[in-house]
């Protein structure tokens, strides 16, 4: 990943996530603020709840006066108060006043609570209210929430109880309006909020007790857990039901307990907000965020994609001027862009350049001259083995004329047999030269590696088992899955000789020849050791170097040829070596070199009848 | 002279059901159009009507009774005896043979009938003759007349099913016994008892039934009413056949839950007497005799001696209102109130409409609160009646066991629990002031023959109209 690519990721990155940010801020915010205004609402609703329950109960309050306060009751209240009195004439009064006055539940009790008269539960007349006795200050109380029980179970009452004192003895006239749907529909609710009441008249969940103004309650049985948690410790509790899989149907409901005299939890009142509203517009929030969030991470790509390309071009430019240098090109300048370190880095790269060129040419041109000098002093010790019988020769040939004319014959023939062959000696090494200056281009062609280094063995077979010569043993170890490549066999055939002349030359007592070839990820391997006294690691670092040798004879010019027939393929050689165990040279080739034709059906070529019957046959590297 | 009835009923004494309101409505209809052979006066004496006289053989197995000479039905037709052997015949048990001697009616049996008399003095004895038509026609003091509402010229025969239906029996002047006061009994049928208060308050109404509230309120307003004897037992029924109900101990235990006087004394406002026993004391003679008294503690210690899911509250036991009435359900409130004292948890189901009409009683439950309205003057044939009109497994043939033996059988059935009587209630009857020589029977029957009404006040002059006023 580029340096611009780099760059480019952070800024988008870093403007997605701001994006997100920002929309998850607002939807959050959003969000508290509509549950603000939720809460408000149910707040405002509770209130009136409060409030509407209040008036109720002092409504309660002021009936069941009138009712205390009216002649009938009055005497119904002196009678009773008269020994033996006959009660039962009342058994249907309460029914009436609670007709009168609007009431749901009406009773009229003795001072010892017995019912005189029920208008809700007529069949209770005779029995006694054990709990109405137990309160002194009816006369100030408020209403309060009671337990109603009626010939078809119970009800929930708002219930209110004054006394008509005749001396000593009480007539309570206690009455009472139901709380139910009807009470909830008195209430005023604000646009999509309801109301429900579950009256907590017996034990456990019965979902039947769960009411709303419209009576029966669709999937009473979700607030289930709700009531029950109710039951075990009344509070407010504010808790979100799901009525589907859509989370806009879901439904925020505050429960508020509602307890009786005694403190007991007697009803819940449910006050439910839907949660469409807040959800859509959590919903639109989020497509707004998406789609202006696409657009901004789309502008912040073309925006970014240019500031990374201005702010990388500098660097790409010096990137460029690198791998230019890198190729050889000394000359390689960048123009310096922009300003401040950039510019100053543009420079300072140009300058590095112009000093690297220049201490590069100086390299060069020392290099030459080494390379000059030391090809002088080659060929001067090339030249000057066979000039110096020449000059023997030729001061004898002159000192021989001194002699008899047969001994001068004798002589002459002598020192032309020997000028002659110091001559060819030295058209022989002018040849080698003359030789590794022409060093022909590869002419590729499909090539078994295999078959190319068994041929450049074959030809030293003969000196292998020889008499008088020390015997080498040639190994094989040739991978026969090893795939064809792209080479010129006779260049190749050319420097394996040369290898495999030089690791005969390194066993002078014998040894073993190791040949092995093996395959690579994109190319072959050739290894060729010998078991002979090895290198030096100073030895194995000027080995390729041309015209440079161990040995007394050697151009130095073998290994060179070697390295400049892998070079021209495309390949790289290596030599890897400790002193007293011998010598392994590791050649790698690509399956095809660059920039090269390949001439197709090309084969190895056959091995010269002797080692030195090629034009261009190995070199010893002495 | 105007009637109001809470319900109607048919005059046709064969279609009646015995121990309903229906029959007892039907009976007051069909003694302004029929007669009986005999009845029974106030002194418990046997009066003769289309009989007038009556002879038996020793062994009371044969009864002659001689019809009385000269009398017609509304049709004109003349009573024989083979026509009130054709009246009968319908009424009576089918081991009684009838018979025509000459004038006279004979009825026999196998076995003895000592009390053949009181037996024919009761509903629903009447002697009527079928018309063409399905009509009936009979000798009683009034014709059927006019009927605004529906009905046919004989429509006293006919049921009257319209629940506001109106009716006029016209006094007629032919009857054997004498021509009634009044002219005409108009009686208007299926009248909420408020409204046959209120009418009688007005003036709109002359005779009218209250209930047992409205009969104390109509005291307390100084408005003249009639209560008769009691006449309509509550009882509780219990049904052996499921498992809560077949334990005798729940059956004592819920009985001995329940405080009768209570329930006559305050909830009916005396209007009703605690039922110790299945048949009346003015009917038996043998009721104060068994005292069933409220014991509680008894009653919680047999309710712990029961399972514990027994009448609990996950499995109550469900009391079915088979009784008309608003009344049935105070009852079986009150009833589910005092068992639930005991321990006793218990669920009133089915309970019958405010107007009294029986829902059907086709829901399973371990007990029902019935009613049932006494009809014969006769106690073994009543309590024959009611075992069997009630489904009473455990009474026998009571007909003419003497008083010991019926008190035995009742003491059977009470000792059992299979029926646990509660109540028995008054009937009251509201009169207007211009009633005169009001004289029902003590057990119900009105003889509206005998009452007169004083003349209507004659209406106000109409307010002179000034001179020149256009109408």
């Amino acid at each position: 990943m580029n340096f611009r690519t780099k760059l480019f990721l952070i800024f988008f990155l870093t403007v997605g996530a701001s994006v997100t940010a920002m929309g998850w801020g607002v939807e959050r915010y959003t969000r508290d603020a509509f549950e603000e205004a939720e809460a408000a609402r149910t707040s405002a609703l509770v209130a009136q709840f409060q409030k509407e329950f209040s008036q109720q109960g002092e409504e309660v309050v002021n009936r069941v006066e009138n009712i205390a306060g009216a002649d009938a009751t009055v005497t119904m209240a002196m009678r009773l108060a008269q020994p033996n009195a006959d009660a039962t004439i009342y058994v249907h009064d309460a029914i009436g006043a609670a007709q009168d006055h609007g009431l749901d539940f009406m009773e009229f009790a003795q001072y010892d609570g017995a019912i005189v008269s029920s208008a809700q539960y007529q069949a209770r007349v005779g029995y006694k209210n054990e709990w109405i006795g137990a309160a002194q200050d009816w006369g100030s109380s408020d209403a309060f929430l009671k337990k109603e029980e009626l010939p078809d179970g119970v009800a929930l009452s708002l219930t209110a109880v004054r006394t008509v004192a005749v001396g000593d003895k009480n007539l309570y006239v206690i009455g009472g309006r139901r709380l139910d749907e009807s009470f909830l529909a008195s209430l005023v609710m604000p646009a999509g909020m309801r109301a429900m009441l579950y009256r907590n008249l017996e034990q456990g969940f019965i979902p039947s007790a769960l009411s709303g103004p419209a009576g029966k309650i669709e999937q009473a049985e979700k607030f289930g857990p709700l009531i029950e948690d109710m039951q075990k410790n009344p509070r407010q509790i504010v808790e979100t039901l799901e009525w589907s899989r859509d989370a806009a149907d879901a439904e925020i409901f505050h429960a508020i307990p509602l307890l009786g005299r005694n403190k007991e939890l007697l009803a819940v009142l449910l006050v439910g907000s839907p949660r469409r509203d807040l959800v859509l517009l959590l919903r639109r929030i989020q497509q707004i965020a998406v789609l202006s969030g696409a657009g901004a991470l789309l502008i912040a790509l073309l925006v970014t994609w240019w500031v990374s390309a201005r702010i990388t071009r500098p660097v790409v430019k010096l990137a460029e001027g690198a791998r230019a240098v890198a190729a050889g090109d000394w000359e390689a300048r960048i123009q310096p862009g922009g300003g401040g370190e950039i510019r100053q880095m543009g420079e300072a790269f140009n300058e590095m350049t112009r000093t690297l060129a220049a201490q590069r040419e100086r390299l060069v041109q020392a290099e030459r001259v080494a390379a000059w000098r030391e090809l002088a002093r080659r060929l001067a010790h090339e030249l000057r083995n066979p000039l110096f019988p020449l000059q023997i020769t030729l001061e004898n040939l002159q000192r021989a004329r001194s002699l008899s004319p047969e001994q001068f014959g004798e002589v002459f023939q002598e020192s032309t047999q020997t000028m002659h062959a110091e001559l060819a000696n030295l058209n022989t090494i002018v040849g080698r030269f003359s030789d590794f200056s022409k060093m022909p281009a590869p002419q590729l062609q499909r090539t078994n590696i295999n078959d190319a280094v068994r041929n450049a063995v074959r030809l030293f077979e003969p000196q292998f088992s020889a008499v008088g010569k020390p015997v080498i043993t040639p190994e094989f170890y040739l991978d026969d899955a090893l795939p064809e490549i792209d080479a010129d066999p006779d260049l190749l055939h050319r420097a394996l000789q040369n290898l495999v002349l030089n690791a005969l030359d390194a066993m002078p007592a014998g040894g073993a020849l190791k040949l092995r070839t093996f395959p690579l990820d994109k190319g072959v391997c050739i290894e060729v050791s010998d078991t002979g006294q090895g290198l030096t690691p100073e030895e194995c670092l000027r080995l390729f170097t041309p015209y440079y040798t161990s040995k007394q004879h050697g151009t130095g010019l073998g290994l060179a040829i070697v390295q400049s027939v892998v070079s021209d393929h495309g390949g790289t050689i290596s030599v890897s070596s400790e002193p007293g165990s011998g010598s392994t040279f590791h050649i790698e080739l690509p399956l095809r070199p660059p920039n090269y034709p390949v001439i197709p059906g090309g084969d190895a070529p056959e091995p010269d009848s002797s080692p030195s019957g090629h034009d261009s046959g190995p070199e010893k590297n002495s | 002279m105007r009637v109001e009835m809470s319900r109607s009923a048919s005059a046709d004494p064969r279609s009646w059901r015995a121990g309903t309101e229906e029959a007892a409505t039907g009976a007051r209809l069909a003694a302004l159009l029929f007669d009986r052979l005999v009845d029974l006066d106030d002194y418990g004496r046997i009066q003769p009507r289309l009989a007038v006289a009556w002879a038996h053989d020793p062994a009371f197995l044969r009864w002659r009774f001689t019809i009385r000479a000269g009398v017609k039905f509304s049709d004109g037709a003349p009573l024989t005896p083979t026509e009130a052997a054709l009246a009968l015949r319908p009424l009576l048990a089918a081991s009684r043979q009838l018979s025509v001697e000459g004038d006279a009616l004979v009825i026999q049996s196998v076995s003895p009938m000592p009390d053949l008399l009181l037996e024919l003095a009761a509903a629903p004895y009447f002697v009527c003759r079928a018309m063409p038509g399905g009509a009936l026609a009979g000798t009683g003091p009034f014709l059927p007349g006019a009927t605004p509402a529906a009905a046919s010229a004989n429509g006293a025969a006919a049921n009257f099913p319209d629940a506001t239906a109106r009716l006029i029996f016209r006094a007629n002047p032919d009857a054997w016994s004498g021509r009634p006061y009044v002219d005409a009994v108009e009686v208007t049928f299926g009248v909420p008892a408020q409204r046959q208060f209120y009418d009688l308050q007005m003036g709109l109404a002359d005779i009218v039934e209250l209930t047992p509230d409205l009969a104390l309120r109509a005291a307390q307003g100084g408005l003249r009413t009639w209560t008769s004897a009691p006449l309509t037992l509550y009882a509780l029924l219990f049904d052996e056949s499921l498992p809560a109900a077949a334990d005798p101990r729940l059956r004592e235990a819920f009985s001995l839950s329940l405080d009768r006087a209570s329930m006559a004394g305050v909830l009916l406002q005396k209007q009703a007497e605690p039922a110790s026993t299945l048949l009346p004391q003015w009917l038996s003679g043998y009721a104060f005799l068994v005292a069933l008294e409220t014991n509680m503690d008894r009653a919680k210690q047999l309710r712990a001696a029961l399972p514990a899911n027994f009448a609990s509250s996950a499995e109550p036991l469900r009391l079915r209102v088979d009784a008309p009435g608003d009344m049935a359900r105070l009852l079986a409130d009150r009833v589910a109130i005092n068992a639930r004292q005991a321990g006793l948890q218990v669920k009133v189901v089915n309970r019958a409409g405010a107007s009294g009409a029986t829902l059907a009683p086709d829901s399973a439950a371990e007990l029902r609160l019935v009613s049932w309205r006494y009809s014969a003057l006769l106690a073994g044939a009543e309590l024959d009646s009611l075992a069997a009109g009630l489904g009473l497994a455990r009474a026998t043939a009571a007909a003419g066991a003497n008083s010991a033996q019926l008190l035995a059988i009742e003491r059977r059935i009470l000792g059992e629990h299979d029926a646990v009587p509660l109540v028995i209630l008054l009937e009251s009857t509201g009169l207007a002031a211009r009633v005169h020589d009001w004289m029902p029977a003590r057990r119900g029957d009105w003889r509206l023959a005998d009452v007169w009404l004083d003349a209507p006040e004659p209406p106000s002059p109409a307010p002179l109209k000034p001179a020149g006023a256009q109408p």
